[in-house]
């Protein structure tokens, strides 16, 4: 396994929020068993059911107490299991959280006020110290109850790990429900699954879901409508949208360039794939790749000179980097005769791709820096994984009893989150920018 | 009986040796892509056709590894509109070479056709490169109707990688049911 280099990056790989919802979460509690698989160092956290939470129609701590489990970070003591249940400063006693070892409990309350708003207050206190560590305080109207919920995730994680939650992004993938009047459809959720949104339903085919760097927008191809592949760029606010790619052949794979002003494609307009910049604004279209080989699957690198891509033109497909000024490429990966579908992380540090090994395809990682390469699944349909903005995991899709399904795992390969199958498959995630 | 089935077995192995020549080891499973497509996929006029004696087809085992050049899937005639290919093969098989030669000769009997030629393949490996391999399916059988004198104008391809499975389980079979060219005439259907 990849070593930790630094006390921040070992926090940096172990985060975020996995799609579950609270109803599968009970359903398939011994999926739970594998978040924290490897990991006998998640910090234990008491989340005190919050006055007034369970007669709201969001229930504030129950959300943040499985936001905190999910990402394995995290050992959370189950309500159940806690002494006193002390909903403000004055009530609580740290002897009581102290004796079942836990090391931070968050307690907080949630009422409704006279406006219809709700007004939220929490503290975060470290058991050991007896020490208040942060406070805060929110009047969300009822409809951003889920968001507060994750904003409270989000700083609990930061505070005790250094690293920006992800708690609060979304998770755009595609499902496929065979026999329906429209299987295929792209939709998106909260990070842990819930306040799911169809975008597009369609008879045919939709693939290669991409967010724009701001994740006002994104990019897919969908087959609908004559049959024939054409990306769409597709504002998420306005729902309006238009085909930026319909050539001959393969318009696939689109992915958005760093700035936002440029789509990377697949096109085999020329006669085979290869690799184009397409100018958003001005609709110019510029060949990358020039190569009789298969060149598709591109990402773009942190910088935005520099792409990463799936390329068969030394044997079967295999990871290539291309500098987009004088567009020379360079092999990136070597282990094994499949390596494909590249991602990168937020830094620059890690690509993360699919591997063949004895058959089976799993998530691989290979870090740029120091060249080590290693695979984190024990899932073998692996593809389309997806870096959450914050580096710590990867979605991506698998294989469940011959179903789609979505699974997360740390980039470390530590911590391993399975998500429960929604009706039909679910496929192609694509982990939302910071929103 | 025996003595029919036998030469007749002959045939079909060597259209699947010939098929499968190029097919790499599950190691080394897409070596064939590598070749490009200047030296792939051109499914050269045959040399000699096997010959069909139908009666036969059902006594020959159905496998995973000959479904793609099974004759059972392949009747020589226009009504044949699925062609299967080998794992991670573009060579279009010996034996859908009748029922291609039926199709290039309504096309080209009838100009006014139009076939989208579907390229598919399996579930295996990442999804757009799926549709990249799949785009060489259909490619392979455009060639060979190009070849037959098969006006392009009549035909066209479309690259549906993975998406659009014929057969929905994870099996050997299901996989090599997926693995296929779909001949789709959208004008002048025969």
């Amino acid at each position: 396994m990849m070593r930790i280099i630094n006390v921040r990056s070992t926090f940096a790989r172990v985060a975020a929020a996995m799609a579950l919802t609270m109803l599968a979460l009970s359903a398939r509690a011994e999926l739970m068993i594998q978040i924290t698989e490897g990991r006998v160092d998640a910090v234990p956290i008491a989340v005190v059911p919050f006055a007034g939470a369970s007669d709201a129609p969001e229930n504030i701590s129950d959300i943040v107490r499985a936001d905190l489990h999910r990402s394995g970070q995290f050992k959370t003591l189950e309500p159940g299991d806690m002494l006193s249940r002390p909903t403000s400063a004055d009530q609580l006693s740290f002897r009581d959280f102290r004796v079942l070892n836990q090391e931070y409990v968050v307690v907080g309350s949630m009422q409704k006020t006279d406006s219809g708003a709700y007004e939220v207050r929490y503290g975060l206190y470290d058991v050991t110290r007896e020490k208040q560590l942060m406070t805060e305080s929110y009047r969300p109207p009822e409809s951003q109850l889920r968001d507060v919920a994750h904003a409270i995730s989000d700083r609990i994680y930061e505070e005790l790990t250094g690293i920006q939650g992800a708690f609060s992004t979304k998770i755009l993938y595609v499902t496929f429900n065979r026999g329906t009047q429209n299987p295929y459809q792209l939709q998106y959720a909260d990070a842990d699954g819930a306040r799911v949104r169809t975008i597009v339903r369609s008879k045919e085919p939709i693939m290669s879901p991409s967010w724009s760097p701001d994740g006002s927008k994104i990019a897919y191809v969908s087959f609908e409508k004559d049959g024939l592949p054409k990306i769409y760029v597709h504002d998420l606010a306005s729902a309006q949208r238009r085909v930026v790619a319909q050539y001959k052949g393969i318009n696939g794979a689109p992915a958005w360039s760093p700035d936002g002003q440029r789509l990377a494609v697949t096109l085999s307009k020329g006669g085979n794939p290869d690799i184009y910049s397409l100018d958003l604004n001005s609709g110019a279209l510029e060949q990358l790749t020039d190569h009789y080989g298969i060149d598709t699957e591109p990402r773009w690198m942190p910088d935005g000179e520099h792409l990463v891509f799936t390329s068969s033109r030394s044997g079967g497909p295999q990871i290539y980097e291309l500098d987009i000024n004088d567009k020379s490429t360079r092999r990136v990966s070597f282990e094994g005769a499949y390596n494909a579908r590249p991602d990168v992380t937020p830094d620059g540090r890690y690509l993360v791709y699919v591997h063949r090994r004895n058959g089976s395809f799993h998530v691989g990682v290979q870090d740029l820096q120091r060249g080590t390469f290693d695979i984190v699944t024990k899932t073998d349909m692996d593809e389309s994984p997806s870096v959450a903005p914050n580096g710590s995991m990867i979605i991506y899709g698998t294989q469940y009893r011959g179903t789609g399904v979505l699974q997360a795992v740390s980039i470390d390969g530590r911590v391993k989150v399975e998500l429960p199958s929604k009706e039909g498959e679910v496929r192609e995630p694509a982990w939302s920018p910071f929103l | 009986m025996r003595s029919f089935i036998k030469p007749f077995l002959a045939v079909i192995l060597a259209g699947l040796l010939a098929a499968c020549s190029s097919t790499p080891t599950e190691e080394d499973t897409s070596s064939t892509d590598t070749m490009g497509q200047n030296t792939q996929t051109t499914p050269t006029t045959p040399v000699e056709r096997p010959k069909p004696s139908k009666p036969e087809t059902s006594s020959i085992p159905l496998t995973a590894e000959n479904f793609h050049n099974h004759p059972s899937n392949y009747d020589g005639t226009t009504d044949t509109r699925v062609i299967y290919f080998a794992f991670d093969s573009n060579t279009v098989p010996a034996a859908a070479f009748e029922s291609l030669r039926a199709h290039a000769k309504y096309l080209k009997q009838n100009p006014n056709a139009k076939v989208r030629l579907e390229g598919h393949a399996d579930e295996r490996g990442t999804r757009e490169y799926n549709v990249a391999l799949s785009e060489r399916r259909a490619e392979a059988v455009q060639k060979f109707l190009r070849v037959q004198g098969v006006s392009a104008s009549q035909l066209e391809t479309v690259a549906y990688g993975e998406e659009k499975p014929a057969a929905f389980g994870h099996t050997e079979m299901d996989w090599a049911k997926n693995r296929r060219v779909v001949l789709n005439y959208t004008a002048g259907r025969p």
